[in-house]
Formats: structure tokens, sequence, C-alpha cells
């Protein structure tokens, strides 16, 4: 009982820091379009966005189990996308310029290799504990 | 400053013609604007320091094609601003931080970890900078189409305080939730 009650108090805390966070954004995007939007709108997206985090969070936690990943990947991050060709395009770009962004950062590493090498940081500690 | 400056110009073309510049009508509440938006901006900007974020340029759909124009309008109104120089430095870093992230990247982690099922889940720092990225795309898109529902409102006839209401949400979210 004391465990449901902290929990559902940790997802209201969550919440009211989401809230203040998309709160500041709408307000701004308010600002530059001469609009304006009630608290209610606001408290209305909030709980929309908290929902589409979680579904998100559980979808990605099963794509990568599917995958027999224990660490969730950029892969299953763009499977989020599969329904939305457009949607699809835009993170691509991301990912291709944040693999760019990193590959200049550390010059040796190839792209292709990159995201391999970094789904694997549990799997290489077991192979060194062996070795 | 800005209001002083401006009450300054209003007297003195009642006094007489002088010769001053045009100037935006709007430019004092303009700047009331900006002065109420500059802590919020630092804010944003302190918390959300992740220059790594580009702004969504490429979106999809013509609401977001609108809502650029209006960011490009808002770019326009800059220029006009800077003949009033004070309130320049705070018009240029107003877009820097319309670039940053509707939602921080700690908390949106800390909500992801949260709803994780499996508590030894773990997630990559790319795959996290991408979900990032994909809520910044859903939160954007939510705002556009409110937007747009309440101009659509407007053009059917019906009364509008340019307020955003709930409804306009209830009206879009279903589509919304199946497009991402």
């Amino acid at each position: 009982m004391a465990s449901t009650d902290a929990a559902a108090e940790k997802e209201e805390r969550l919440k009211s820091a989401l809230w203040y966070s998309i709160g500041q954004f709408v307000d701004e995007e308010c600002l530059n379009d001469d609009l304006n939007a009630t608290p209610q709108f606001i408290g209305a997206l909030t709980e929309l966005v908290y929902t589409q985090i979680a579904n998100t969070a559980r979808d990605l936690e099963v794509f990568s189990k599917h995958g027999g990943r224990k660490v969730i990947n950029t892969d299953d991050v763009m499977l989020l996308t599969r329904r939305n060709d457009a949607l699809e395009t835009m993170l691509k770009q991301e990912l291709d310029r944040m693999k760019s962004a990193e590959g200049r950062a550390d010059g040796q590493a190839v792209a292709g290799a990159h995201g391999k090498k970094r789904g694997r940081p549990a799997g290489t500690g077991k192979g060194k504990a062996k070795a | 400053m800005p209001p002083k400056n401006a009450a300054a110009a209003n007297s003195a073309r009642r006094n007489g013609p002088q010769f001053k510049p045009p100037r935006p009508v709007n430019a004092p509440t303009q700047a009331s604007a900006t002065a109420q938006r500059a802590p919020a901006t630092k804010k944003t900007t302190a918390s959300g320091a992740r220059p790594a974020f580009q702004r969504a340029t490429e979106i999809v759909s013509s609401e977001d094609e609108q809502e650029e124009d209006a960011e490009d309008e808002d770019i326009d109104d800059d220029d006009l601003m800077e003949i009033d120089a004070p309130t320049r430095d705070t018009r240029t870093a107003q877009p820097a931080s319309s670039m940053s992230n509707p939602i921080p990247a700690a908390l949106l982690a800390r909500l992801l970890y949260e709803n994780f099922e499996d508590s030894n889940t773990q997630i990559q720092k790319g795959a996290m900078n991408l979900v990032g990225k994909y809520m910044e795309i859903f939160v954007r898109e939510a705002f556009a189409r409110a937007k747009n529902e309440r101009e659509m409102g407007l053009r059917a006839g019906g009364i509008s305080d340019g307020f955003l209401q709930v409804e306009d949400l209830e009206k879009l979210a279903p589509q919304l939730v199946l497009d991402f």
C-alpha cells in the first residue's frame, strides 16, 4: 500500500516536471504566434505527451527484447516510425547527423561499425571477465 | 528603457515635425513581451543546453510550413527591431531557445526509465537522443495541429478569443496518436 502511494506520488512529480516543460514550450510558441493557450490545454497536452512517452518506453523495451538484446539501440527507435514515412525520413536525417557528428569527434571510427560497437557494453564486459 | 524611448518619440512627434525614422507600431508591446520572455528563455537554454539538437526545419505537413513562415516573419520583425538597439540582445537570443527541446533530455530519460517494465532495460545514448528528437517532433506537431484546428474553427465562423482550448486537442489527438 505504502509502495503504491510512493509510486503514485513519484508519477505525479514527474508529471509536474513535464507540465512545467511543456508549459514553457507552449507559452513561448504562443508568443511567437500571437496566440494563447488555456491552462487546461497545457494540462491535456501534458497528459497526452506523458502517455505517449510511456507507450514509447514499453514499445522500445519490447522491440529490443524481440531483437534478443538488453540495450535499446537506434534501430529500435527507428522501428517506432514504421507507419509514418515522413517521420522516418526526419529521424533518419537526425540519426545521420548525429553519426557524422560522432564520426568527426573520434575520426578513426567507421560510421557503420559504430552502432554495433556501442550496442555491446554489457557483452564486452563479460568477455573481458573471461579473458 | 525601450518603452521610455518610444514614449519620448511619440511626444516629440506631437510637439512638432522632427525627423524620426519609421518604426513598427507594435514595438512597445513587443518589447514588453520580450522582457517577459527573457527569464524563460534563459532558463530553457540553460537547462536544455544541448547544442546537438537542430531545429526541425524539414517537416512533413503544411501546418509546419505555416509555423516556419511565422518564424520567418519573426525574423523580419527582428530586422525592424534592430532600429531600436536596446532590445536587440534579447531578440537575438530568442530564436536559439525556440530551437531547444520542449522536453529536457534528463527528464525524458527519467520518464523512460520509470516506464520500463524490466528495471534492467538500458538504452544507448544515441538512441536516447533519437527518442528526444522523436518526442520533440511529437510535441511540435501537436501544437501545430492545435493551432491549425483553431484557425479552421475561426474560418468556420466560430468565435475565438485566441485561446487554444482542450477541445482543439481532443479533435486532433486520435489522428496524432495514429501518426506516431
